[in-house]
């Protein structure tokens, strides 16, 4: 059953990339060539200045740091990502949008090359989902080595994702000014905060009280009882009925059904949003279906995996290859190194840090950022400072 | 930034590989399978060693995703349905710890990538290879994709044969980790179902 899965789902891939190379214009010239060609030169804001040493994708006068300083953000994102989780995206996002001065820099081409601010925006997007969404992949893919598939579920992620990771691309790619990222990126902002401070609130956590002691009672009630694995549990999943408005199967004796629309609607959001803003996505997918369909998370995190896989193969493939969205790679490495060394930094420290305090201070960062990114977006300007 | 004096360090002696033969595009294949080589070589390095400092903690987070997984299952195995909600609710909340975690263990995997990349960005930003049937063309980092994929997995095949990783999977198998893979790049495995014990007098 996976491998037939694996082999579905890697075609649908193929015809996507297909019907991308056959439905879209091969650009021939280097966009950002052709981008700063029509800049105009000098030393003010909005111009390009040919005697300054080279920054940000190779462009002369672009923000320039000192490469330790990408690699100590890097292990703040790193440490985030292995103390608390989501969070950690989000302030990739915001390295490489306020820290290292990037929108700023993208929003003086406003006026004298607005091309230039939307190659920009691009470029930035696309960086995040190298750092974020990449890595997603393969933690991903180790889920899928570990869990089922159920079929028709991957089908229907898998082609909400494919949709995405076509159509997001095809009309916000050379459209998005970086302002107008900023806003989208706040909202985003906001909604990981939402969650984050749920978490942290009574109500969160009591009822994470009561499901480690339900699951706690369950286990001492059977502690004992080696239940043995019958042939019918030994099916695995079997997909029962196939219908436009519901699919059923069963696992484990029990069945389980779902509306085929919210697997579609859920990975076309779900990988919209990755593709968009950048950040986001993989993690989206399992909690998605183990809250909306009440699915196992076993056979949910392995489903899922594939169509993580599916969807940045197509949002890559279409941000790089089929718009050529230029990407420094030199930045993304910097990151990567510091990202590496937070990650191992992250279980040393968590161990003396509750992760409750933790999430109330990302709780209240989150916040800061979120007002920062909504009004500098869609207002102009950033109504607090730093953003 | 500062880095590109570290590519003009590292330039004549990557750039050497790609000089070997009198012939253009045999030397452009030649060097960037080099540099995709030791970009493998170079991540699988840092990823085993992140691996055997995160040991620890990677396996209690990990296992809690799977004792509570595991937990789920055996709910639904006893049709206990609430048992089995609270259980798949604290799995999930496990799993997304766990994953975020091997997300970031995964850094220690691509960066040497994305410095490779970095490097054939300065040196060969502009260089197309023609594609035959379709009128596109394939860039240094579409070569440089397929190249490191080839040598991923034809390195998964010799791996063990080499002293450094043999030693590090007998430390993360004696951690139990996978059979000594990087945790940062296989995550958790399923415990395996045991098979119905035969009935008395039956067929078994």
């Amino acid at each position: 059953m996976r491998k037939k899965g694996l082999v579905i789902l890697g075609v649908l891939a193929l015809a996507a990339v297909a019907a991308t190379l056959l439905w879209a214009a091969p650009a021939y010239a280097s966009k950002l060539s052709e981008a700063l060609a029509k800049t105009p030169q000098g030393v003010g804001p909005g111009m390009i200045n040919p005697g300054a040493p080279k920054g940000f994708m190779g462009i002369t006068g672009a923000p320039r740091h000192f490469f330790l300083f990408y690699i100590l953000w890097g292990i703040w994102v790193g440490w985030i990502f292995s103390s608390v989780g989501a969070f950690g995206g989000i302030m990739a996002g915001v390295g490489h949008i306020s820290v290292f001065g990037l929108s700023d820099y993208a929003s003086s081409f406003k006026k004298t090359n607005p091309g230039l601010n939307k190659l920009m925006t691009d470029a930035i997007r696309t960086s995040n989902q190298y750092l974020v969404g990449l890595s997603a992949l393969i933690s991903s893919f180790t889920y899928y080595r570990m869990g089922r598939i159920v079929l028709p579920l991957g089908l229907c992620l898998a082609i909400g994702g494919i949709l995405a990771g076509y159509l997001v691309p095809l009309l916000t790619v050379g459209e998005m000014n970086v302002n107008l990222y900023v806003g989208f990126f706040g909202i985003i902002v906001f909604a990981v905060a939402f969650v984050l401070f749920y978490e942290t609130t009574p109500k969160g956590q009591n009822k994470k009280k009561a499901a480690k002691a339900a699951a706690k009672a369950f286990e001492e009630a059977h502690i004992k009882k080696t239940t043995q694995v019958s042939a019918e549990h030994a099916k695995g999943v079997q997909v029962t009925h196939w219908g436009l408005s519901k699919i059923s199967f069963t696992f484990y004796g029990q069945e389980f059904s779902f509306n085929p629309l919210w697997p579609l609607l859920g990975g076309f959001v779900i990988n919209a949003i990755s593709a968009l803003i950048g950040v986001g996505g993989g993690f989206l997918y399992v909690p998605f279906l183990t809250s909306v369909a009440g699915l196992p998370m076993f056979i949910v995190a392995g489903t899922s995996a594939l169509a993580v896989l599916v969807g940045m193969v197509v949002n890559i493939f279409n941000m790089m290859v089929m718009r050529q969205v230029p990407v420094d790679f030199l930045l993304i490495s910097t990151e990567l190194i510091g990202i590496a060394i937070g990650s191992v930094l992250g279980p040393v420290t968590s161990k003396n840090i509750p992760e409750i305090w933790l999430k109330r201070i990302f709780v209240i960062l989150a916040v800061y950022v979120g007002i920062g990114y909504l009004t500098k977006g869609f207002m102009g300007h950033s109504i607090l400072p730093g953003m | 930034m500062e880095m590109p004096s570290l590519y003009l360090f590292l330039d004549p002696y990557l750039i050497w590989f790609y000089r070997l033969t009198g012939q253009t595009g045999w030397n452009f294949l030649i060097g960037t399978s080099v540099v995709a080589v030791l970009a493998l070589m170079v991540g699988e390095f840092t990823s085993f060693l992140a691996s055997l400092m995160v040991r620890r903690h990677f396996t209690q987070v990990a296992g809690e995703a799977k004792k509570y997984q595991d937990l789920s299952m055996e709910a639904l195995k006893a049709g206990d349905r609430p048992a089995y909600e609270a259980a798949n609710k604290l799995a999930n909340d496990a799993f997304n710890k766990s994953f975020f975690m091997q997300l970031a263990l995964s850094a220690t995997f691509f960066w040497p990538i994305f410095f490779m990349l970095g490097w054939m960005q300065e040196r060969f930003q502009g260089i197309e290879i023609p594609l035959v049937v379709v009128p596109y063309s394939l860039g240094f980092v579409g070569i440089f994709i397929i190249l490191y994929a080839l040598a991923y997995f034809l390195f998964k095949r010799v791996k063990y044969r080499l002293p450094y990783f043999r030693r590090i999977k007998g430390i993360l198998d004696a951690n139990n980790l996978q059979g000594g893979n990087s945790p940062a790049l296989t995550g958790v495995q399923p415990v395996p179902a045991r098979p119905a014990a035969p009935e008395p007098g039956g067929k078994g």
